[in-house]
């Protein structure tokens, strides 16, 4: 059996499943001050039914790093920043200790200008003396050779209680980036560790012995060990819970849009050739992007409790949330107000849902029905045209060979998969509008604790071969190795493929399937001096994409 | 995050599975470590800055500015017409006002590909900022626009393409001719009979560093562009003036780069040469990339820029200023009547195209017009194309241009003479080919 625990803004859901569909499910209010005492509640709940020593696996998703993010409440960092000619490393200034050193990492992974140890110490003895405890060491092109920031890790050791080390995070390219990431990293390193201890402690106490995975924004899990290394992995995995909850409740092959709406909002998912997509870049949060990878989601500020007003003869839905519907003893008119009246909903009472439209009505000389009418409409057509400009933006993503440009696949949704409270009223609509098939699946309203439960690991590595300077690394993986100069790109290829499979195989039951992993970039540059070839560039990018346990999937298909 | 005060769009085409030959400067791995390192400083992170995917040109936005023998097929790859594609999508960003700037970084380059193309001359087939120019006027309407040639070696193709123009300035700085590829780019070229002074050239000597071209910038092309009022500055951005560049001998930096690009103030930058693509063009790149949008360069530099090694003579303050002097004179210089209105001058020349090995012996008549830029034909000998003909009634020809076009068009249709017949008539759209071979399978013996 599988545990997946979503701790979400205003509930907690839990659910557990085994090979023939849901065997429990709880919802608890979250406690915001206390989200360990959220969890043990969940779980709590659910073992009512079940037996502890019957699950095999725990899936967490949880809200304690985005909210210390969001609320600042953070661990002061020792930024330690190698930046070399480009833009002014000033620029990423983070946090109170920042602070830019001496030297310089080119594009090749070629030091160009060493640290300077003087500065250095005189920065760490201003760590020393406000007692900070955990840095981060970052260098420009770190990806391409990680000396700078290993050079200072081991500076920074005797100070520190936890060093982010830039190249571990990620093997991508964005220096800004490198730095948010690993700032956060760091800084949400304590509370995330103790409240990691907690959740271990009372699952012990509980008599569960499965192992713990966490959430990520991609969709996928890492292992608990991992987690504690990399705590910014955890951001924002709450919309990734629901998108996988969809994959596990529909069987998607297609080009397809979710819609998750909820009360305020509708949050749009895209899924090509039925795999969710992931952002080109990572995620944005506290003002600052991240490395942190992320499935493409938008969201737009209209929900079936979205405030419903007319503004000097013009009709507007949303953004502004006001619930409940006057159905359910509400004072102004909603989205579901007038589904209500449409008889697309059957919220309460249907007269209150009359009564408050009318009152606009009469300013727009027409009648409920009518009115009704363009509300969802309206609604229907915010959410439609915010879907376009995203499939648009995935369409138009730059690619950079003559045949990409020449073979180029556009993104057609042939379905729209619908989900949240107000999933059933609008989707026949939506359908309509889109003018493609809606599909509303059922239990949409634990599909994020579904998702939780049934989502596997994700891993991202990049490798980075250079056969003039016979060198091998792996970024992520702390690689770095000797190769001899007739390596070749399938060499890379495949070093790639078993590195990834090797690293996730190394934590407690990771089943990992090497035909799996996809090979998202391969190429391979011969590198020209003096019209003579002295080497190959080789760039290879693989990955574990999102997916959910197939077994158990089969499960909720006949419950 | 930073936010960038001139919205950008940067158009990035490397072509990386295009190359001339596997060890030729113009192929994959050139745009690499620009990608690298415009990646790694998260150029497109800072807000304002976005990255585009480019245009395939299309056949006919090729036909609107060349005459192609046989065909435009025959002398271009697809990556030729996504590069000039990319060319197109900066033109369309910046007209539709999506953005306020542009850079299309792509390769292959395009200046030297003049109006006749036959193959590739300097690593150019077609010309990127041309088709796009001839885009701009059909799509949105005939406008000034001033073209400032940064490359190192002169651009002789949009000389050639635009000579005759009198809506075009060209303007050219460069290696003197007598030192480099390809020899022309001289003082005394300056436009034709109906574009005196619409072309300006200004050949610089070797080890020409930063100081030298800035001034070049302050002291001629910023005058001579207050003048000529354009509606549009494009920059043919040729980054191989860069002091590491392994072709060229010249001494200018990233940092010089950026305070031209600063102070030209371009609407459109479109890529040229430059091929040291390691120690020069990831930090040359990324410095236009800052100053077209208003963002602080001042820390972009190679890693071993030295600004005392590369510093110019006083010897070459002193050629520079005089040949400035020499320039601006010439061209305040009242513009003396060249021919009786209404007749034809004509030139001739030896084009060879290195690449392909093509020679081609052009004869070029305009018809002197002050109405417009003239009818324009040229017939043109290749190696590869005997017998071509070319004619040309520009954009908002005068009726007499037009008249005169369309004989020339009937009378060579008659002579039977060529084997290729070409027409741009930009007046009514028509970009036609007339192969005469299967009409007249007995010509060929006449000549």
């Amino acid at each position: 059996m599988l545990l997946g625990i979503d701790v979400g803004g205003t509930h907690t859901d839990a659910v557990v499943i085994n090979q023939q569909g849901i065997v429990a499910a709880a919802k608890v209010i979250t406690v915001h001050e206390s989200l360990l005492h959220s969890v043990q509640m969940a779980l709590e709940e659910v073992l009512k039914s079940v037996s502890p020593r019957q699950i095999r696996k725990i899936n967490l998703s949880t809200t304690l790093t985005t909210n210390a993010i969001i609320e600042q409440k953070l661990d002061p960092v020792g930024m330690f920043v190698s930046a070399g000619p480009g833009i002014n490393p000033e620029q990423y200034k983070i946090g109170k200790y920042y602070f830019p050193c001496q030297g310089s990492i080119d594009h090749r992974g070629v030091e160009r200008e060493p640290l300077a140890d003087d500065q250095i110490e005189s920065y760490l003895q201003t760590c020393k003396a406000n007692d900070v405890r955990h840095y981060a060491a970052v260098s420009k092109f770190s990806p391409r050779n990680p000396i700078h920031e290993k050079i200072l890790e081991k500076k920074l050791q005797p100070y520190a209680d936890f060093i982010t080390l830039g190249h571990q995070l990620s093997g991508r390219l964005n220096f800004p980036r490198r730095i948010a990431t690993a700032y956060y990293n760091s800084a949400i390193r304590q509370p995330f560790n103790r409240f990691a201890d907690a959740i271990e402690d009372s699952v012990k106490k509980l008599g569960i012995q499965a192992p713990i995975n966490i959430l990520k924004a991609d969709g996928g899990t890492m292992p608990f060990s991992v987690s504690r290394r990399l705590p910014v992995e955890s951001i924002l995995s709450g919309p990734a819970a629901s998108v996988m909850g969809i994959v596990a409740l529909c069987d998607i092959h297609e080009d397809a849009i979710i819609l998750d709406i909820g009360g305020t909002t509708t949050d749009i998912a895209i899924f090509a050739t039925g795999a969710p997509l992931l952002e080109k870049e990572g995620i944005t949060i506290g003002g600052h992007s991240t490395l942190v990878r992320a499935l493409i989601t938008r969201s737009i500020g209209i929900g079936g409790d979205s405030l419903v007003q007319i503004n000097k003869g013009k009709l507007t839905v949303g953004p502004q949330r006001q619930g409940p519907a006057m159905a359910l003893g509400g004072t102004k008119p909603t989205l579901i107000d007038a589904c209500n009246i449409k008889g697309l909903a059957t919220a309460g009472n249907k007269q209150a849902s009359i009564d408050g439209i009318a009152l606009l009505a009469e300013k727009l000389q027409t009648t409920p029905p009518e009115l009704a009418d363009r509300i969802i409409e309206t609604a229907v057509s915010s959410i439609m045209n915010t879907t376009r400009e995203l499939i648009q933006e995935i369409n138009n993503r730059p690619v950079y060979t003559v045949h990409e440009m020449l073979t180029d696949r556009q993104l057609a949704p042939e379905k729209v998969y619908v989900m949240g409270g107000p999933a059933a009223a609008m989707s026949g609509t939506l359908a309509t509008a889109f003018n493609i098939p809606a599909t509303v699946p059922d239990d949409y309203a634990i599909a994020n604790a579904i998702g939780a439960a049934l989502t596997r690991s994700t891993m991202e590595l990049e490798l980075f071969a250079d056969t003039e300077k016979k060198t091998l690394i792996i970024p992520v993986l702390d690689i770095t190795e000797e190769i001899p100069s007739q390596y070749s790109l399938d060499d890379a290829v495949s070093r790639g493929k078993t590195s990834l499979a090797a690293y996730l195989r190394n934590f407690e039951r990771q089943d990992i399937n090497e035909d799996d992993i996809e090979i998202t970039e391969a190429d391979s540059f011969n590198m020209i001096s003096n019209y003579f070839m002295v080497g190959k560039n080789i760039r290879v990018s693989c990955q574990l994409k999102p997916g959910i346990e197939q077994t158990y999937r089969k499960g909720l298909e006949t419950s | 995050m930073i936010s960038a005060d001139n919205k950008l769009g940067v158009i990035f085409f490397p072509a990386y599975d295009w190359a001339i030959d596997a060890t030729h400067p113009e192929r994959e791995e050139r745009l690499l470590y620009t990608q690298d390192q415009l990646r790694e400083e998260g150029i497109f992170d800072i807000s304002g800055i976005n990255e585009y995917k480019p245009e395939i040109a299309a056949q006919v936005d090729i036909n609107r500015t060349h005459f192609c023998y046989p065909n435009v097929e025959a002398v271009t790859t697809e990556s030729h017409l996504i590069a000039a594609g990319g060319a197109i999508k900066a033109a369309q960003l910046v007209m539709e006002k999506k953005v306020d700037k542009a850079f299309a970084i792509v390769r292959p380059p395009g200046h030297h590909a003049m109006k006749v193309v036959h193959g590739n001359r300097g690593f150019c087939n077609i010309n990127n900022e041309a088709v796009m120019i001839e885009y701009i006027r059909e799509t949105y309407g005939q406008c000034k626009i001033a073209i400032v040639d940064t490359d190192c070696h002169h651009g002789d193709g949009t000389q050639n393409i635009y000579w005759h123009d009198p809506n075009t300035l060209f303007i050219s700085l460069h290696q003197d001719g007598r030192t480099i590829y390809p020899g022309t780019g001289f003082v005394s070229e300056r436009g034709g009979p109906n574009a005196i002074s619409k072309t300006i050239n200004i050949p610089l000597p070797p080890q020409t560093s930063d100081s030298g071209f800035l001034y070049v910038i302050d002291e001629v092309v910023l005058p001579i562009l207050e003048d000529f009022k354009p509606d549009l500055i494009i920059n043919s951005a040729g980054q191989d003036n860069h002091y590491t560049d392994p072709i060229t001998n010249m001494s200018f930096s990233a940092q010089g780069y950026a305070r031209l690009n600063e102070k030209l103030n371009p609407d459109i930058a479109v890529l040229e040469g430059g091929y040291a693509i390691q120690g020069a063009l990831p930090y040359v790149n990324l410095g236009i990339v800052l100053a077209m949008a208003g963002v602080d360069y001042s820390h972009v530099r190679e890693p071993d820029y030295d600004p005392e090694k590369i510093r110019q003579s006083t010897k070459i303050d002193v050629y520079i200023e005089n040949l400035c002097r020499e320039i601006m004179d010439q061209y305040r210089q009242p513009i003396k009547p060249v021919g009786q209105e209404g007749d034809f001058s004509s030139r001739s020349k030896s084009v060879y195209y290195d690449t392909d090995g093509i020679s081609d012996e052009q004869t070029e008549k305009v018809m002197i017009c002050s109405a417009c830029a003239g009818l324009r034909i040229i017939e043109s000998r290749s190696s590869v194309h005997d017998r071509c003909l070319g004619i040309e009634i520009p954009i908002n020809a005068c009726p007499r241009c037009q008249d005169a076009g369309h004989r020339s068009l009937e009378d060579a249709k008659n002579a039977m003479r060529y084997r290729f017949i070409k027409l741009i008539n930009r007046v009514d759209r028509e970009y036609q080919t007339f192969n005469q071979e299967e009409l007249s399978p007995l010509s060929k013996y006449f000549f």
